[in-house]
């Protein structure tokens, strides 16, 4: 009896708990959500916490006319899926040759691989933006710095966001996947490429998948390069957040609309709007993105 | 993890029907791009920043135009810069506080996702939401936010202004905290997912050993799960660094890339882009020798 008592005030105080962290997970959210239908007057009444007393879609037509929503959306959703596109063509093709050939200095390459995950991304920044510059001026008519090219370049190259752990995705998945497969097809004389081709791919699409939608997350929401390389270049969501503040003013004085002042619903609500498109993708398959991370192998065995 | 390119479980790739050669050839291939880009995107920009950091770097309409300074940058900002010491300082403090809570934090929440509770998917969904839409400006709007709203609404909850009232210094230490946990949290998701799985693998026999010589939750979490999952700390860690050391929050990366555009120049940016990854690395390397393995 005693016993029992005891096992139930653990496992209520732990999910208090799980709940009481969950809340402080989902404040920042639900600040945002809150804020979203809050018309001006309510935010300065201090007696209006959560819920406003009308309800407003002001805010929604001010960010959504800021951020320039038609544009940036589109051009957002292309963007990430051009750069995750080609990172997850080199992750699979530098993840087979990991898992499948010994070929000569394999180690040495892995530790490379490994170390360019904690590589501090300013120091490779600067000599990068100048390589891109220099190749820029000397070549007379090239466009490259304001232009979708250095980074893609960089992802088809396999060294954007967060490549590393994209890689070591698929080196894992792969490893899985008997060579006795692969043995049987070369022995019927399929080539390497050949057996990559239509056996690996074919056999890893749900990785395929998931290494696609983490790199389409990562790159929606890299904003670093994306500022020195694209240079608004294509106008894009998450850089369009990050001026929120003068994009406001420069609006209201097009718009002549006086007096005019920026409030944290109008931000919030932008930045809600910046993450919707991620929160729907992850509504839908969120099973994929934690599953990705389980099957990275970096657990360490 | 290299460690398992050895295991001799794998032996089977090197039985291989093609010969070494042609799998050297192979493999070789199948890397190019990315090893191009290795050299291209990475081994070189390494070097090229050593250098650059000892030059004055002035970008003219024909190109670059370097002049060889010594350890003037360094000096520079070692010395002269105004904001470049308080920001190292404050990253400094930044990752020695955030990543501890991280860790500790995700740990424990992972220990309870891995008990028998009802939701626990549902809990895992919400904890692994902000690894969704963890991104810069998205972090600067909300801790905007929560710098204005938060504290004040902290203060309005009963039990923490009486901790206020009677000792004012730990309320003060918990306002600091809990104005920064949300985010904090916020980067708690990927380590959870990890040390999920780690705790996963641990084999079900050696609680059940531990139980049968009557060993309690305690003894079990301290002398079997802790021990067992030193490898995936060690992992976390340097993810956690890592990413805290990429999102624009941190004072240094933001003032780097300022002074990439600014007075300073090219040249400078290089020597702080520098010093800065010196720090990361020494961390790192400090967890790294903190949390090995033993060797038994």
């Amino acid at each position: 009896m005693k016993n029992k008592a005891i096992r139930f005030i653990t496992k209520g105080s732990i999910y208090f708990l799980l709940i009481c962290i969950c809340y402080i997970y989902m404040l920042p959210l639900l600040r945002m959500i809150s804020s979203i239908f809050m018309p001006e007057a309510d935010i300065i009444d201090p007696a209006v916490d959560w819920i406003p007393r009308t309800f407003s879609i002001m805010n929604i037509r001010v960010a959504f006319s800021v951020l320039d929503i038609r544009e940036t959306l589109v051009n957002s959703v292309w963007y990430s899926a051009l750069l995750a596109g080609a990172q997850t063509f080199v992750s699979a093709l530098a993840g087979y040759a990991f898992a499948r050939f010994n070929f000569r200095f394999k180690k040495v390459l892995f530790v490379l691989l490994l170390a360019t995950f904690i590589m501090p991304l300013p120091v490779l920044l600067i000599p990068r933006w100048i390589m891109f510059v220099s190749v820029q001026t000397a070549v007379p008519g090239l466009q490259l710095i304001g232009t979708p090219i250095p980074q893609t370049l960089m992802a088809i190259l396999g060294q954007g966001v967060n490549s590393t752990i994209l890689i070591l995705i698929f080196y894992s998945f792969l490893r899985l996947i008997p060579y006795s497969l692969d043995e049987a097809a070369m022995i019927d004389g399929a080539s390497a490429w050949q057996v990559f081709w239509h056996i690996i791919i074919k056999m890893s699409l749900t990785t395929i998948l998931v290494v696609f939608l983490f790199s389409f997350v990562w790159n929606w929401n890299e904003t670093t390069q994306t500022a020195t390389f694209l240079r608004g270049g294509i106008r894009l969501l998450p850089m369009q957040l990050s001026m929120f503040e003068g994009l406001f003013y420069g609006a209201v004085l097009d718009t002549d609309a006086q007096g005019a002042m920026l409030n944290e619903a109008y931000r919030l609500t932008a930045t809600f709007i910046t993450i919707a498109p991620l929160l729907i993708l992850y509504g839908f398959v969120q099973r994929f993105f934690i599953a990705g991370i389980e099957n990275t192998g970096i657990t360490g065995e | 993890m290299e460690e398992s390119i050895k295991k001799p479980k794998r032996k089977k790739v090197s039985n291989n029907i093609l010969s070494p050669k042609m799998q050297n050839r192979l493999g070789l291939l199948f890397l190019l791009p990315w090893l191009i880009g290795f050299i291209v995107f990475t081994g070189v920009p390494f070097f090229a920043s050593i250098y650059l950091s000892f030059f004055r770097v002035e970008q003219t309409i024909l190109g670059f135009e370097t002049t060889y300074t010594g350890w003037g940058n360094y000096f520079t900002i070692l010395f002269q810069h105004l904001e470049f010491n308080p920001a190292m300082i404050e990253y400094i403090v930044m990752i020695f506080t955030y990543t501890p809570t991280i860790i500790v934090m995700s740990f424990i929440l992972a220990y309870f996702l891995n008990m028998k509770l009802r939701g626990r998917l549902f809990f895992r969904t919400i904890y692994f939401l902000p690894v969704i839409v963890l991104s810069g400006p998205v972090m600067f709007e909300v801790m905007d936010a929560g710098a204005t709203g938060g504290e004040i609404e902290l203060m309005n909850i009963f039990i923490f202004r009486m901790v206020y009232y009677y000792v004012p210094i730990a309320g003060e230490a918990l306002l600091v905290l809990f104005s920064n946990f949300s985010i904090i949290l916020w980067f708690t998701g990927i380590p959870i997912v990890l040390f999920i799985t780690a705790i996963q693998k641990i084999n079900p026999s050696l609680y059940e050993a531990a139980r049968i010589d009557s060993a309690s939750t305690w003894q079990i979490l301290f002398k079997i799960t802790l021990p067992l999952v030193k490898q995936t700390i060690l992992i976390s860690t340097i993810f956690t660094i890592a990413q805290l050391g990429i999102f624009a929050t941190n004072p240094l990366s933001e003032l780097i890339h300022e002074s990439m555009h600014t007075s300073g120049g090219l040249g400078q940016a290089s020597a702080m882009a520098w010093l800065y990854s010196i720090v990361t690395l020494l961390i790192i390397g400090l967890c790294a020798l903190l949390l090995r393995q033993k060797k038994a």
